[in-house]
């Protein structure tokens, strides 16, 4: 049950993202990256397997058997912060086509030179 | 083999970047940190050359835990013979960065930036493990993409957010693709997954997911080297970032995405046998090679054509190179499709790779030189320059004939090789689509030569009188495509021994996890 839930909501989460960032307004542009990368982030804590308990052996008095696979989560904190730095570079990005373009229109901002 | 050496070309570009931080109220002195650390990272490199050719991988492995535990950083003859033409380019590039950035530029994070970027390209080609090619490819990423925008005007801001978002997009796939083939082999560890796919059924995996996931990764790479339908990033951003970036991304980042394919086709799926059933071969790489064929001849097709209808230097250049990775890459489609010319292929790869890497990058130091002197790089308002600028002109005509192919230049050596490669393997549509990219890529260099060089002087052309520093970093160059065509042999002897480590996961394997790797079980036995 839980996979396919698990499995829904990433499917959303990957058709809202691609979505947005398909409009014409840079900030959803933004968003939508965002709720993509995060979304891939998601996936990416279910490619460990979503069977086992706490991911340290020993801790919590887990049954050192059923440890879920703590590497996929070190790999998502990665990508968190990763995912952190360039939001803000996108939104700082976003702010300076404003100043540059006066819209953040997209149809408005000239990419050919 | 283990030795520490191999992690010394990281260290020093990423010292160089956090040193070129703090010193930038001393802005001779960042200038010096700056050009010290890429003289030295060209030396570390040298030294890398000197240890691994003709064929020995070293690697090293980080906070010395064990590989396939720990991230593995190997220096095989592939990732070295990147590595060099890397540097090739770093060193001039950075000296015409430092002429032609503007101060405020320079001390804020021109020389910080520039090493980053360095950092990352040095960690892509480095690494053996399939996530840190991630982090890697990010690091690479932030800095390009600031760099790209450095100008910060509305033709860069523009350009960069298309860029940012496309990379964006293309990360979160590649973390994916990543996240699934650990799902599948349960490891990152590119030797790891390469012995686990080789022997499948004794590691207890279902190796076909992998062929799939091959791609999601494949179309990542593509977007970063830029290959069509991938391609209209290109020219915008080019021809928005400052020129010595331009040379860097042209000549070094788009081949990261060049070498990853090569890396993951050749090394690490290759030993998957899937049957596809499709009637042209099985595992990864035969399932990818049509796809391939048919993104470089598009590549070719429609780079020359946005050539040819350039306005100026710069985007004539920008898509001369979008054509140009097409060449480097239709060898790699027959390669991937035709087992037995495997090293060949991949070697013309690499010799093209490193004649485009040095011709375009001398190329669009010469464009930025002309826009120093003149002020325009458009072809309305030039004309004139083989008489106004002679120099100019030779450093130009140069590189363009490299691009072309013509003898005793690096391109020719090129050219005839993935010509060669088509023939041996009698693959007739990819030869033809090699031509007819031949004929194209005449056509829209000479149209650059006689628009901008040839005719009646302009006013601009009159008044040129180009930077003898920025000038020089371009001649360097066209130095390396003149050197590297006369003294041709001891490259194709390096690029076939890269060609030939690209093609070998045993020996891959062999050389991260030990040597009886290749075979070991695990129940320990062999299979």
């Amino acid at each position: 049950m839980t996979e396919v839930v698990l499995a829904v909501v990433l499917g959303l989460l990957f058709a809202t993202g691609t979505f947005l960032i398909l409009r014409r307004d840079l900030v959803r542009v933004v968003w939508g990256v965002s709720v993509m990368s995060q979304a891939a982030n998601v996936y990416l804590v279910t490619m460990g397997g979503i069977a086992g308990s706490v991911p340290v052996i020993g801790h919590g008095g887990a049954d050192p058997g059923t440890v879920t696979d703590p590497l996929v989560q070190a790999l998502v904190l990665t990508a968190i912060v990763i995912g952190f730095g360039t939001t803000a570079f996108a939104l700082v990005l976003t702010y300076r086509v404003y100043q540059e373009h006066g819209t953040i229109d997209l149809e408005a901002v000239e990419v050919e030179p | 083999m283990t030795a520490d050496f191999v992690v010394a070309p990281l260290v020093v570009a990423i010292a160089t970047a956090v040193l070129a931080l703090p010193t930038r109220h001393w802005p001779r002195l960042q200038v010096g940190i700056s050009l010290l650390g890429a003289v030295v990272y060209a030396a570390a490199v040298a030294w890398l050359v000197v240890r691994v050719f003709p064929s020995t991988a070293v690697t090293y492995q980080l906070g010395d835990w064990p590989a396939p535990f720990g991230i593995t950083l190997v220096a095989d003859p592939l990732s070295v013979f990147m590595l060099a033409l890397t540097a090739a380019v770093a060193v001039p590039t950075l000296v015409y960065g430092v002429r032609a950035i503007d101060d405020h530029g320079q001390r804020l994070s021109f020389h910080a930036l520039y090493h980053f970027m360095l950092v990352g390209v040095t960690g892509a080609f480095l690494t053996g493990d399939l996530f840190n090619l991630f982090v890697w490819f990010e690091v690479m990423l932030m800095a390009s993409y600031v760099l790209v925008v450095f100008e910060s005007d509305t033709a860069a801001t523009g350009a960069a957010f298309v860029y940012l978002v496309l990379n964006l997009v293309g990360s979160a796939v590649m973390l994916l693709a990543v996240g699934g083939i650990y799902a599948v082999t349960g490891t990152l560890n590119m030797a790891d997954v390469a012995r686990r796919l080789a022997h499948a059924q004794a590691w207890g995996i279902d190796p076909a997911p992998v062929v799939g996931l091959a791609v999601l990764l494949f179309a990542v790479f593509a977007l970063k080297a830029g290959l069509a339908p991938f391609q209209f990033w290109v020219p915008p951003a080019y021809e928005a970032a400052p020129t010595p970036v331009t040379a860097m991304l042209a000549g070094v980042v788009k081949k990261v995405g060049v070498y990853a394919m090569i890396r993951l086709y050749f090394t690490v799926v290759a030993p998957a046998s899937v049957p596809l059933g499709l009637g042209f071969g099985e595992g990864a790489a035969a399932f990818v090679a049509p796809v391939l064929l048919v993104m470089a001849a598009a590549s070719i097709g429609v780079g020359a054509v946005g050539a040819i209808d350039g306005d100026t230097f710069e985007e004539l250049l920008a898509y001369s190179s979008v054509s140009q990775i097409g060449f480097i890459v239709l060898p790699i489609a027959v390669g991937a499709a035709v087992p037995s010319v495997r090293v060949l292929a991949v070697a013309a790869a690499l010799v093209y790779a490193l004649n485009h890497a040095l011709a375009k990058s001398a190329l669009f130091l010469v464009a930025g030189t002309i826009q120093e002197a003149t002020g325009t790089t458009r072809f309305d308002d030039l004309g004139g320059l083989s008489g106004a600028t002679p120099v100019v002109a030779t450093a130009f005509f140069v590189a363009a004939l490299a691009l072309v192919g013509i003898p005793p230049l690096s391109g020719f050596f090129g050219k005839v090789l993935v010509f060669d490669v088509a023939v041996q393997a009698g693959a007739d549509p990819a030869l033809a689509v090699a031509l007819g990219g031949a004929v194209l890529t005449v056509a829209y260099l000479s149209r650059a030569w006689t628009r901008g060089f040839w005719g009646p002087s302009t006013a601009a052309t009159r008044a040129a009188s180009p930077d003898r520093v920025l000038l020089g970093t371009a001649v360097v160059l066209v130095a390396g495509v003149v050197l590297v065509g006369v003294g041709f042999d001891p490259v194709y002897r390096a690029a076939t021994d890269a060609a030939t480590a690209a093609v070998d996961p045993q020996g891959y394997v062999e050389a991260v996890l030990g040597p009886d790797a290749w075979t070991v079980t695990p129940g320990g036995a062999g299979p």
